[in-house]
């Protein structure tokens, strides 16, 4: 038997009344008014009879009359009709999510975290599917929902314990966003033919930071009846502050600033910092940086030709972030092989332009090296260059040096300025003849230019896509052979390729067929002539400065070089091989990494983002602003349906069987047979009391 | 009727059932009257009333001034004296009056008796007048012999006491006080009050050469204690609680109770009062036989003063 207000139960306990009442009226019965005591004595009670209950029938009538009537108003009604529970009793799902972010790398706070998770997972009953994940930069599954089903029931929590006893905060971001909607999206990938869940709940278990990303939470797709629980890991109010070195514009050194930007956390009380290169000589440099502020400084000077270092940064609470990382930018060189009899100050040739048209920078200088100067064959100018360029017609040994190095992976440009550069064409593409022509008309536009190639990539907008007014007033006619694997990136009005590209071995041979010369073009007047020029340098590998600064968990590209693997090391003196060009992606300690490559040596600096030092608290109603849905599965809103369902049912029954009228039936019944009996007795006590 | 009434005496229930105290009072009254052929209290209270010549010698207070101015001859006016009988009724009203084991309570007997004395002293020309009291005075009406007075009389027995406790010292003292005048005192009281204030109350009284007769009125149960299961029992009084065990102090009770009705007989033996003890299942009629009974006894010993009739 099922009651549908069970709290009117309490109402039983009034049967104490009646068991007071015939003690207390019993004492009160035994009462003789008699005219004058002068001449009675007092005579001892004699206490044993006085405990004792008496007319207990009458005293049980009340009692069971008590009781029906609290039984009726708790609405009794059998539960043997009640249709069997479907959601309810199908447990919960629950995605317990941990942060294993850097800033979790305070004191104490993973040791909370797995605490906390450790209760949930004491708390999980047999019904309910649990998922654990871990996160930082990105989230990783640690238990999936499948994996937990299929251990054994008594040994879920255990082996969950153990997983998470293997983790440990890294030294990566908070994307909070990313984890939060990838939890979610774990109840998607679990629904199915499952039974449906009565609650589906993600529980955060994070510092919840200031400086967590929040992408991606906008505007995402909850499930329903999805849950977000945040179990906020806290510690003592702490003051920090973080730091991060710019990446120098151009070489480390004392003529050159290295900027360094430090943000304090909202919630700091101190304002002073300072700032100090560590095991380097030189005092330490003072910065106000007010809480909630992020400010940029000169860094303190460093030694003259410093190339690794490591800036410290003092003053605040928190340690793990107070350190970063200086790896001294190297200068780029970029090295064009230029093959020919053109020299740099004939302004009618085309080596005049090219060499005007690369800028000097601090972080790349561009070489222009020509058999003429100290290159003992071209090979031995082709080696020392990443890059060749081919203003005219070669000589046949030339030709099969260049050929040969193009097969090793390397670009070379040629610029056919006349139709006697055909067997030089020919040479490079090992073949007899390749057919040049003038071309007769009057003079040339680029008509068709192919936009998706990386070549002209760049130019792919509106405002930049317009070559129709670039005149070519000579131009060739190449018509390449069958056999050769080519590609016309653009083309002449008359439909004969300008710009062609020829795979020879690994390598790529770029085919302009007209020069940029005034003398045959308005090219090199154009204002596309130097981004074409920039882009064809870049796209051969030699003309992007490499970056030196790098956040943990970023790759790090492979450092431009001719060997064919690199070796790769980490702060911890671990060493990887890697091939040449594949990036290095295991960047998860903050520290200087080293590449060695052809025996040279290549320092990159891997630093914690600055993000990860606002270590305020993050406002729940800020995630509640983002749609994010707090809450408790306890709370009305997480599964109400299914309760509300159940209670309807209930009352349904209830009013379906009414056993409450019974109940009160029964009670008027025992009521008039207490009446009869309790009249019956004062009957008897009033005869007894008469005086015989 | 109980065996009482083949005596031709009235049952005190029967008596009881009559609601108007008056009626009652006149049923026993006449019914004592058509039992007597010849009373031997008649010409008891002969009243005369008449002018007689002065003589020298005599009181000149009872000088009738009036007449001497009017026809300068001296008589003396008879003092208006109209009877020869002042009779004070003192009822107690006090709670333990109220007790009853019967139909009805000692206070209503009580004033029954009041009332049936008061009119059988009226028919025969005696003045009346009534005293009730509990711990205080209640109700005072002095002795007259008047139509209204007895009106009143009956009217104030008629009201249900209220008192709380009995105290018969205060009120018999006043009693001393306000009744200048010699003539009976009758008492009506259950006396369970200690016998020494009783005493010195009596005292006071008998020797202003007052008359008394006391009646003592109790209840059967008063005297049986018929009570047979330990209870508490609670003094209406003062409201004071025994436990007592009836079968256990019955024989003791009785033996107090025997022991203060001596004590209280003897009392009112010194002071030369009569005491009767009646209970108030007994019938009235007998009550008042022994009360005349008493009177004819009494009759020769009362100092009866008479009007001086003096000439001044």
């Amino acid at each position: 038997m099922s009651f549908l207000t069970p709290w009117f139960l309490a109402g039983a306990l009034a049967i104490a009344g009646p068991i007071l009442f015939h003690l207390i009226r019993r004492s009160a019965r035994e009462r003789q008014h008699f005219s004058s005591l002068l001449f009675l004595t007092p005579t001892p009670p004699r206490t044993v009879r006085r405990r004792k209950l008496e007319h207990l029938l009458l005293l049980c009538l009340r009692c069971l009359c008590l009781l029906l009537l609290a039984a009726a108003f708790a609405r009794p009604f059998l539960a043997k009709d009640m249709p069997a529970p479907a959601a309810s009793d199908s447990g919960r799902q629950v995605v317990l999510l941990l942060d294993t972010s850097a800033s979790m790398r305070r004191p104490g706070f993973w040791d909370k975290a797995r605490s906390v998770a450790n209760q949930y997972l004491t708390q999980f009953g047999p019904a309910d599917t649990v998922a654990i994940m871990a996160f930082d930069r990105e989230p990783r599954p640690l238990v999936s929902f499948s994996e937990w089903s299929s251990w054994p029931l008594g040994q879920r929590a255990e082996l969950a314990r153990a997983r998470l006893a293997a983790i440990s905060p890294g030294w990566l971001g908070t994307a909070l966003g990313l984890a939060l909607t990838t939890a979610a999206d774990q109840f998607r990938s679990g629904a199915g033919p499952n039974p449906p869940v009565a609650h589906r709940e993600v529980v955060l278990i994070s510092d919840l930071q200031e400086g967590a990303q929040l992408e991606g939470l906008q505007g995402h797709d909850w499930p329903a009846d999805t849950r977000v629980r945040v179990e906020r890991v806290e510690g003592p109010p702490q003051s920090n502050a973080g730091l991060e070195i710019l990446e120098p514009a151009g070489t480390a050194g004392p003529e050159n600033n290295i900027r360094v930007r430090v943000t304090n956390s909202r919630d700091s009380r101190k304002d002073k910092l300072q700032l100090n290169w560590r095991d380097k000589p030189g005092g330490p440099m003072e910065v106000y940086v007010p809480p909630g502020q992020t400010r940029t400084f000169p860094a303190p000077k460093p030694p003259a030709g410093m190339a690794t270092g490591v800036l410290e940064l003092t003053g605040d609470d928190v340690n793990f972030d107070n350190l970063s990382y200086f790896a001294a930018p190297a200068v780029e060189n970029v090295k064009i092989a230029c093959l020919g009899t053109e020299t740099a100050q004939d302004a009618a040739g085309l080596l005049y332009y090219l060499t005007r048209v690369f800028p000097q920078t601090p972080r790349r200088k561009v070489q222009f090296a020509s058999l003429g100067t100290n290159a003992a064959s071209a090979t031995d100018l082709l080696n020392r260059a990443s890059f060749a360029f081919l203003p005219g017609p070669l000589t046949p040994e030339q030709c099969a040096e260049v050929r040969a190095w193009l097969k090793n992976g390397q670009t070379a440009l040629l610029v056919l300025t006349n139709i006697q550069s055909s067997p030089t064409l020919a040479a490079l593409l090992d073949l007899p003849q390749v057919n040049v022509s003038e071309a007769s008309a009057d003079y040339a536009l680029l008509g068709e230019i192919d936009f998706r190639h990386p070549l002209f990539a760049p130019f792919d907008d509106p405002r930049f896509n317009d070559f129709t007014h670039i005149h070519f007033w000579k131009h060739r006619r190449l018509e390449i052979p069958g056999g050769v694997k080519s590609l016309a990136l653009a083309k002449f009005d008359d439909g004969s390729p300008a710009l062609t590209q020829i795979t020879i071995g690994q390598g790529t041979l770029l085919v302009l067929a007209a020069g940029w010369n005034p003398a045959e073009s308005q090219l090199a007047v154009s204002s596309k002539f130097p981004p074409l020029m920039e882009t064809i340098l870049e796209w051969t590998g030699g003309g992007v400065p490499a970056r030196r600064q790098f956040h943990t968990g970023d790759t790090i590209p492979s450092p431009n070089s001719p060997a064919t693997t690199v070796e790769w090391q980490k702060p911890d003196g671990t060493n990887t091989s890697l091939p040449a060009g594949t990036p290095f992606p295991d960047t998860d300690t903050p520290g200087i990494y080293h590449a060695v490559a052809d025996g040279k040596i290549f320092s990159f600096a891997v630093n914690l983002r600055l993000e990860e030092s606002r270590l305020a608290p993050l406002s729940a109603d800020e995630l509640a602003r983002l749609g994010v849905p707090l809450g408790t599965s306890g709370d009305q809103t997480v599964a109400p349906k299914i309760e509300r369902q159940r209670q309807l049912q209930r009352a349904e029954l209830e009013s379906r069987q009414k056993l409450w009228r019974w109940l009160i039936v029964a009670a008027l019944a025992i009521t008039f047979g207490e009446v009869l009996l309790s009249g019956s007795l004062s009957r008897q006590v009033a005869a007894q009391k008469a005086i015989p | 009727m109980n065996s009482f009434g083949d005596l031709g005496l009235v049952d005190a229930k029967a008596l009881m059932a009559i609601r108007t105290l008056e009626l009652r009072a006149r049923v026993i009254v006449e019914g004592f009257w058509s039992g007597l052929h010849r009373s031997p209290f008649h010409g008891f209270s002969v009243e005369f009333t008449e002018y007689r010549p002065y003589s020298p010698g005599e009181d000149t207070r009872y000088l009738d001034w009036r007449l001497l101015a009017r026809s300068d001859r001296y008589y003396l006016k008879k003092f208006e004296d109209e009877t020869n009988l002042r009779c004070q009724l003192l009822v107690d009203q006090s709670r333990s009056m109220n007790y009853r084991s019967l139909a009805y309570s000692k206070s209503d007997y009580a004033r029954t008796f009041a009332a049936t004395l008061a009119w059988f002293l009226h028919e025969q020309g005696d003045a009346v007048g009534l005293f009730t009291f509990d711990e205080q005075v209640r109700d005072y009406f002095p002795p007259r012999h008047r139509k209204g007075h007895l009106r009143q009389i009956m009217l104030a027995l008629e009201r249900e006491p209220s008192g709380r406790s009995t105290d018969l010292v205060a009120p018999l003292r006043r009693v001393a006080e306000m009744s200048r005048k010699r003539g009976l005192i009758v008492l009506l009281s259950d006396l369970l009050v200690p016998i020494a204030p009783l005493e010195q109350a009596l005292v006071r009284l008998a020797a202003a050469g007052n008359e008394i007769v006391v009646f003592q009125v109790l209840d059967p149960s008063e005297l049986s204690f018929p009570f047979d299961r330990a209870m508490l029992f609670r003094d209406v009084e003062n409201q004071q609680d025994f436990y007592i065990d009836p079968v256990a102090v019955r024989a003791e009770y009785q033996r107090r109770m025997e022991a203060h009705r001596e004590s209280a007989e003897g009392v009112c033996r010194k002071v030369g009062a009569a005491f009767y003890r009646i209970t108030t299942d007994h019938p009235m009629d007998l009550a008042l036989r022994d009360f005349l009974r008493a009177r004819s006894r009494r009759g020769r010993m009362v100092r009866r003063r008479t009007q001086p009739v003096s000439a001044p």
